[in-house]
């Protein structure tokens, strides 16, 4: 066990997909069971208490991989030395408010902390902005700390990826780890498109096929599908009365771990990431596509054809981006 | 590099593997004309090293070389000769003949173990870079080979609680039983948390697990018990505000007696049973004494929460890593009676000596009140501090005590558990008490032999004879 210790920063650490996260982080699942970690826990002055207990249990579990926990309601302290930002603190939507206004709270919440992060931040450091609106927040955060090179801001798609398997894998009656290579493409809201067009099914000593053929319905691919995928996280507040904290919690542990150690060769995993105009998506959004991971660099997966379908799913998901950041830039002037 | 410590054990029949002393086996060769040894890679099991072993001797010494497994030899291809391609041909034939080469998660978990693990130590051994290669390719190949398992079906009561929701991601993720354990979950919770209870089963899904091969979700404990070999208790009735402690007792032992019957029932031969809900010693008890033909010492109850948090006090007071501190005991009940005893704990800090910890702490009053009592009203602490009680490092400590109880202690090293008490340290059989206690091929052991002093004896008593108090006020409303 002779690795450096890893500086991990968790904001809005007391909320549950925080609690969700930090013993996962703790016990290796994000970095690799032979990584040690340092938790930084961010929450706000009205969750200190909280933080505190969370930092008790932390304590009691006594963790071999877990060096040490800064617990603080101060984001100067909370950057520190960072290695790895997941940023999943944020103001909530509550009943009555309108988008602008929870868009106008987020906005101030990311452009605060961009800068705290981009002066404390070790370099290199690797950011995931979880907290809704993940793609616009993470936007924010990369316009307001220029010196993050923007291939480090990335937001948290792979929520959906996940569920995308999981849906197929459900439909098909197989084991989720015998499906890949969905694709997400855009924006983490309902405007999300789940492309199954590049996706396989390979099914243990079996030949990998396209899942469109293994599925053969069509139809159901690209409406319910679709739509399950888009809504799940409504339906989960529905049964749970809460949104999802496990699954989101286990998806930031999947998105750094392959960014860090790298995707499978033959796989890809959706990430959100500054557009560069591939697949001709405007640049400067921060939006959903597929990607493959090696030595800690994402690379979108260039060259995959796209139907006239996709192609339109893909530019409304774009429009509403491009959308929100308008909108974002209002509420700063 | 890792050095051999005293801590670490040779294994007793398998050449070539060695058990490091948190618990993981390391497979190791000698090195081609050299007294030193090639360590090849560390695994969850003794067999997965031994079976690592077998392939780099034959790799350098080929036909002559001892074998742990040698009816396997003839399924390990080999390479006709020390050229790349022919080890490449080799190495992707051995791959070619297993079912799991294709899951992508495997390999990726594997990646993680590899930083840091055998490129590193083999690099550092400056092997010929042909033989270091192959025998990194040959074990990877050997990791996913191995991964062959049966899934081992988890049942976990009053899993749309705190604590349920904490514990089955951890389970699901291989905290439990291993990264290459494949689990199926069992969630079993009452009625009304039945929509709460669909919402975790849709979680699970969302989170594409690769070890998690199925879940089953029911309100109905025939069906949640059935071929269960491992059963996690944390479904209870929680204390309310008003209610007498007769009262939480009286809930509590219906529960665990129409449980015990199902379980009895319905769970595979030798099931392992791990009781959290509170009053988690007398609920065991009660689970034991309804569910005759379930082995009692397969029925404990957790314990682990208050050792690990006895774990963690002295690491904060001693300002060291938890995981250089070690036996402590916690006796008795799960409760504030219970007794954190660090007579017998020591202090290790990486390469330094064993102490004990009462030395090094240099603070004897301390140990025996603020210590104790810190340890004792921890739960209570966390909820002043959360408004909820522990959930995540409950989740997490019932993790830990079946997986030792499963995998074994490190050696030099015991655990505390609730287990059925069998008179040792003069505790009167019949309860369910709280020991330090070693693990080995899934069987826990009372550690034996170790000093009483006159303090410790009475408080061992004590917490014993709250246990007796809660037997009879158990059996009282069963009547």
């Amino acid at each position: 066990m002779a690795k450096d210790p890893v500086r991990v920063l968790v904001t809005g650490a007391a909320g549950q997909i925080g609690y969700a996260l930090v013993p996962m982080i703790a016990r290796g699942v994000m970095l690799g069971p032979d990584q040690p970690v340092i938790l930084h826990m961010l929450d706000i002055e009205p969750a200190a208490e909280a933080l505190t207990g969370v930092r008790m249990e932390l304590v009691d579990a006594a963790f071999p991989l877990l060096r040490d926990v800064v617990a603080t309601t101060d984001v100067t302290v909370a950057c520190k030395g960072v290695n790895i930002a997941v940023m999943v603190g944020g103001f909530p939507r509550k009943e009555g408010m309108e988008r602008k206004d929870v868009m106008s709270k987020n906005v101030s919440i990311y452009k605060a902390q961009a800068s705290a992060l981009e002066k404390q931040a070790a370099p290199d450091c690797k950011v995931l902005v979880v907290a809704n609106p993940a793609n616009t927040n993470a936007l924010i955060l990369k316009e307001f700390a220029p010196s993050i090179p923007e291939k480090n801001i990335t937001c948290l798609t792979r929520l959906d990826h996940n569920r995308a398997l999981g849906q197929l894998s459900e439909r098909l009656k197989i084991h989720v780890s015998e499906v890949k290579n969905v694709i997400i493409w855009g924006n983490h809201s309902s405007t999300q498109y789940p492309d199954v067009n590049h996706a396989t099914v390979t099914p243990a000593n079996g030949e990998e096929k396209p899942v469109r053929s293994v599925v053969a319905d069509d139809n159901w691919l690209n409406t319910e599908f679709i739509t399950r995928v888009q809504q799940r996280g409504a339906a989960i507040i529905k049964a749970r009365k809460l949104s999802s904290a496990l699954s989101a919690a286990s998806a930031a542990c999947d998105h750094i771990r392959d960014w860090v150690v790298g995707t499978p060769k033959g796989t890809w995993v959706s990430m959100g990431v500054y557009s560069d105009g591939s697949y001709g998506i405007q640049p400067g959004v921060i939006y959903s596509y597929p990607v493959t991971c090696d030595k800690g660099q994402w690379s979108i997966v260039q060259g995959l054809k796209i139907d006239d379908f996709s192609r339109q799913k893909m530019d409304a998901t774009a429009k509403e981006l491009v959308e929100e950041k308008t909108l974002a830039y209002s509420c700063l002037n | 590099m890792q050095k051999t410590s005293e801590d670490d054990t040779k294994h007793p029949t398998f050449r070539g593997v060695r058990m490091r002393s948190w618990g993981k086996w390391v497979s190791e060769i000698r090195e081609p004309r050299k007294k030193s040894r090639i360590w090849l890679e560390t695994y969850p099991t003794a067999e997965m090293a031994a079976r690592a072993h077998d392939v780099g001797a034959l790799a350098i010494k080929g036909c002559s070389a001892y074998l742990n497994f040698p009816e396997l030899a003839k399924e390990l291809p080999l390479p006709a000769s020390m050229s790349p391609k022919e080890i490449q041909a080799a190495t992707s034939r051995a791959a070619a003949s297993t079912r799991i080469i294709n899951s992508s998660f495997n390999t990726e978990m594997l990646s993680c173990q590899w930083t840091g693990g055998i490129e590193a130590i083999v690099a550092r051994l400056e092997l010929p870079s042909r033989l270091s290669w192959f025998l990194g390719r040959v074990s990877r190949f050997l990791a996913l080979y191995s991964m062959a398992k049966d899934p081992v079906r988890v049942l976990v009561t009053g899993a749309a609680g705190q604590i349920g929701y904490a514990l089955v991601p951890m389970i699901a993720r291989g905290v439990m039983l291993g990264p290459d354990q494949p689990v199926i979950l069992h969630m079993l919770d009452i009625e009304p948390a039945a929509e709460a209870l669909t919402g975790v089963r849709m979680e699970l899904v969302d989170a594409a697990f690769p070890l998690l091969r199925d879940v089953v979700v029911t309100t109905d404990v025939t069906v949640a018990c059935k071929g269960v070999n491992i059963a996690v208790m944390v479904g209870g009735f929680p204390r309310k505000e008003g209610m007498e402690r007769k009262d939480v007792m009286s809930k509590n032992v219906s529960i665990y007696k129409a449980q015990a019957s199902a379980l009895e029932k319905q769970a595979a031969p030798d099931c392992k049973v791990l009781v959290v809900a509170n009053p988690a010693n007398t609920n065991a008890l009660i689970l034991k004494e309804f569910a005759p033909s379930i082995p009692e010492k397969n029925i404990t109850c957790l314990t682990r929460l208050d050792h690990n948090r006895a774990l963690g006090q002295l690491s904060e007071r001693l300002k060291i890593h938890v995981s250089e501190v070690k036996n402590v005991i916690i006796w008795g009940n799960h409760s504030s009676t219970q007794y954190p005893d660090v007579n017998h704990a020591t202090v290790t800090p990486a390469n330094g000596e064993e102490k004990p910890v009462r030395s090094v702490v240099a603070d004897d009053n301390w140990l025996n009140t603020e210590f104790i009592t810190m340890v004792q009203q921890r739960g209570a602490a966390i909820i002043k501090a959360r408004k909820l009680s522990s959930a995540l490092s409950a989740a997490s400590a019932a993790c830990d005590h079946i997986r030792d109880w499963v995998v074994g202690t490190p050696k030099g090293t015991w655990v505390s558990m609730g287990v059925y008490s069998d008179g040792s340290y003069g505790i009167q059989p019949g309860v369910i008490y709280s020991y330090p206690v070693t693990c080995d091929k899934g069987q826990w052991s009372i550690v034996q032999g170790l000093k009483i002093d006159d303090f410790s004896r009475q408080k061992m008593d004590a917490t014993a004879k709250e246990l007796v108090e809660e037997k009879t006020l158990a059996y009282s409303c069963l009547n």
